[in-house]
């Protein structure tokens, strides 16, 4: 096969480039409209013409994604092409929620109700919904192993802060 | 004299050895597991290093850094899958010889081949860095500014596929770092208003971010399209090659650390290059090489003597430009800077007693790699049959606490979550991470020397043109990315050539 870029290649193109390209407006005209000109080359230049740079980029992109493959092949059917893993968008998507989802929340809990109890919560909760993990020895052993094994290296061993939380100080 | 012996004191102390030796062990660990490159660990070992006193903290960093980079040939060999990018050429030959039941020899060959490029460049590196840093020492800002363009767009043209794309995440990178209060005048930027939002974007946040999560999203993608087969791996120990087996090879390792130094050096190139253009140059010099791919033991030696190499290249322009070539010293660099080393020629002049230490270190990593390699080995083949969605959720923990511990703060942690999330798209659309964290490593002092020499020099560009350093370096630089777009716009040429033949010879059939 040469190199041609294929539909999926394309798709991604207009998708980067469309997104950046309202970034990078949206950004410019927030740099215009709150960051004060300065004197000489002042605090605004820099990210202005960054801003102004990104713009030109994604534009070259999203171009190159309209052009790409002269109507090679017809939107859609590079889904299910060899390169792409069987996992669909809306999948992906979720799963990048909950991943993210669950760092967040981490970090609220740690503040919470201390490193300890969120670090077992935490752990225990992703093995069991996010990944479906049902064996109670590898749930159990991970979830206390984790934090039992993070609490003594960090908050002993290396002596960092470790959370002790707002609402219940357990530790 | 007294100066090397007072930073030997510190750097072969108790605390600074055992973290040397945590830090190896970390690093061959996150090597050797397909998919958690070093550069994640060494993104979840820098706020583990704040509370430590600045010798422990380099020795480390660099020992995770050292360790990563050997720790990739072990599932490279063992199951023909690199642990990180540097070990893809080790595949070739060295899971063959697996095989062919010689696991325990190229496992063994692999950690002499690597401690040898990483000595023969750490040498390169002592003898080298000064003088550069020296040199540098003459630069003004805008002989730095120069620089630093040069190295940034080596880094946004050279390693990625596409121009375009390169540059897109180099100027992302560059745009998240003047966020917050400006250092010349003091202005707010881009804060909306908000306190958290002042002192900017932390460094350490963002690296968490677009290394560490993506990867944890793509274990749990993998999980779900149910590719979680625990891998086979039969038990073996690392067997030490006999002292003819190194000499026969002595030269050829010589060669492929010289070639990994060199590479190392340069900003944007890294292991995996200097790996494959080792393990061709072997090839090439062979007195047999049909017998590469299958299985041929100097297939093993070239790769990783250079891609250990590289780790001494890669600290010269570093240690005496402050320029990182990769994200694995980029984030070194964060990490001496939090314990108030700023690479840059001053370093030599301001800390000299922690450049020693950081050499010392160097050489107590390589043997402790070497130790744990040869000692540890059945250890980490369990560590290989432990499934990627579990260990993913052990880094979860590693990502949100590494982030809170930063300064303390639920901020940084949910901050994570968020830029986490823009970065696996950012992945997904092709857009290249490694430029991002190079523009914000880079970018404040890109910005602090371009202002300061036009203010120096009352508003007046052709400062930057106007000493011979400073126009070499911008002239180098506006030849990569011309080298570049010539190169791409001649490869989309013949695509399209291609195509149209294509559809030339598929239009009759239709």
């Amino acid at each position: 096969m040469p190199p041609v870029p294929d539909a999926g290649e394309r798709r991604k193109d207009l998708i980067a480039g469309s997104v950046l390209l309202v970034l990078a407006l949206a950004w410019t005209a927030a740099v215009w409209l709150t960051v004060p000109v300065g004197h000489g080359v002042g605090p605004r230049a820099f990210p202005f013409w960054l801003g102004v740079g990104l713009a030109v980029l994604s534009a070259l992109l999203l171009l190159k994604g309209l052009r790409g493959g002269h109507g090679l092949d017809p939107p859609g059917e590079g889904e299910g092409s060899a390169a792409a893993p069987p996992v669909s968008a809306g999948r992906r998507l979720a799963l990048v929620a909950t991943v993210c989802g669950i760092i967040a929340a981490y970090g609220v809990l740690m503040q919470k109700i201390g490193f300890l109890p969120a670090t077992v919560l935490t752990v225990s909760a992703t093995l069991v919904v996010a990944l479906g993990e049902r064996r109670p020895l590898v749930v159990g052993g991970m979830a206390f192993g984790i934090a039992l094994g993070a609490w003594l290296a960090f908050g002993k061993l290396l002596g960092a802060y470790m959370p002790r939380g707002t609402w219940i100080s357990l530790f | 004299m007294d100066l090397l012996l007072a930073a030997a004191q510190v750097a072969l102390a108790p605390a600074a050895l055992v973290a040397v030796m945590a830090g190896c062990l970390l690093g061959v660990v996150f090597g050797a597991i397909p998919g958690l490159t070093f550069t994640v660990a060494m993104a979840l070992v820098v706020p583990m290093s704040f509370s430590m006193e600045t010798a422990p903290a380099i020795g480390l960093l660099l020992g995770t850094y050292i360790g990563g980079m050997t720790g990739g040939s072990v599932s490279a060999i063992l199951l023909g899958i690199p642990g990180t990018p540097s070990a893809a050429a080790t595949v070739l030959d060295g899971y063959q010889l697996t095989r062919r039941g010689k696991a325990s020899l190229a496992l063994g060959t692999a950690v002499v081949a690597s401690a040898f490029g990483g000595i023969v460049s750490l040498i390169i590196m002592v003898v080298s860095v000064d003088m550069v840093a020296r040199l540098a020492l003459r630069f003004g800002p805008a002989e730095t500014f120069g620089l630093l363009v040069f190295g940034l767009s080596t880094i946004c043209g050279l390693a990625q596929k596409s121009l375009v794309k390169g540059l897109i995440a180099g100027i992302l990178g560059l745009m998240v770092m003047t966020i917050g209060i400006d250092e010349i005048e003091g202005a707010q930027r881009l804060t909306f208003g908000t306190v958290v939002l002042q002192q900017g974007v932390s460094l350490l946040v963002a690296m968490i971010a677009l290394f560490a999560v993506p990867h944890v999203i793509d274990a749990f993608v993998q999980h779900y399209a149910g590719e979680q087969k625990p891998q086979e791996v039969a038990d073996v120990r690392a067997e030490l090659p006999t002292i003819r087996d190194i000499l026969r090879d002595f030269w050829l390792m010589l060669r492929c650390a010289l070639l990994g130094t060199g590479i190392g050096a340069i900003p944007g190139t890294g292991g995996p290059i200097a790996a494959f253009l080792a393990y061709a140059h072997a090839r090439k010099s062979s007195k047999r090489p049909e017998r590469f791919g299958k299985g041929e033991m100097a297939g093993v030696v070239a790769p990783e003597t250079a891609n250990n190499a590289v780790t001494g290249g890669a600290m010269i322009p570093l240690l005496s430009l402050g320029i990182p070539g990769d994200p694995a010293t980029a984030i070194l660099l964060s990490g001496l800077l939090i314990h108030g080393l700023i690479p840059g020629p001053m370093l030599f002049i301001q800390n000299p007693g922690e450049i020693y230490q950081i050499y010392i270190a160097i050489i107590v990593a390589y043997v402790a790699v070497v130790a744990i390699q040869l000692l540890g080995i059945r250890f980490f083949v369990q560590v290989l049959r432990v499934p990627a969605h579990l260990l993913a959720v052990a880094v979860i923990v590693m990502c949100a606490y590494g982030a809170f511990a930063i300064r303390n703060s639920v901020f940084d942690v949910v901050s994570v979550a968020v830029l986490g999330a823009l970065a696996y798209g950012l992945m997904r659309v092709g857009i290249p991470l490694t430029p991002i964290i190079l523009g914000l490593v880079l970018g404040p002092a890109i910005e602090r020397d371009f202002r300061t020499a036009m203010i120096l020099s009352e508003g007046d560009p052709s400062v930057f043109v106007a000493s011979v350093p400073g126009a070499v370096f911008l002239g180098l630089a506006a030849l990569v990315v011309g080298a570049q777009l010539l190169r791409s716009t001649r490869a989309t040429l013949s695509d399209r050539r291609t195509e149209e033949k294509r559809r030339a010879s598929v239009t009759p059939s239709e």
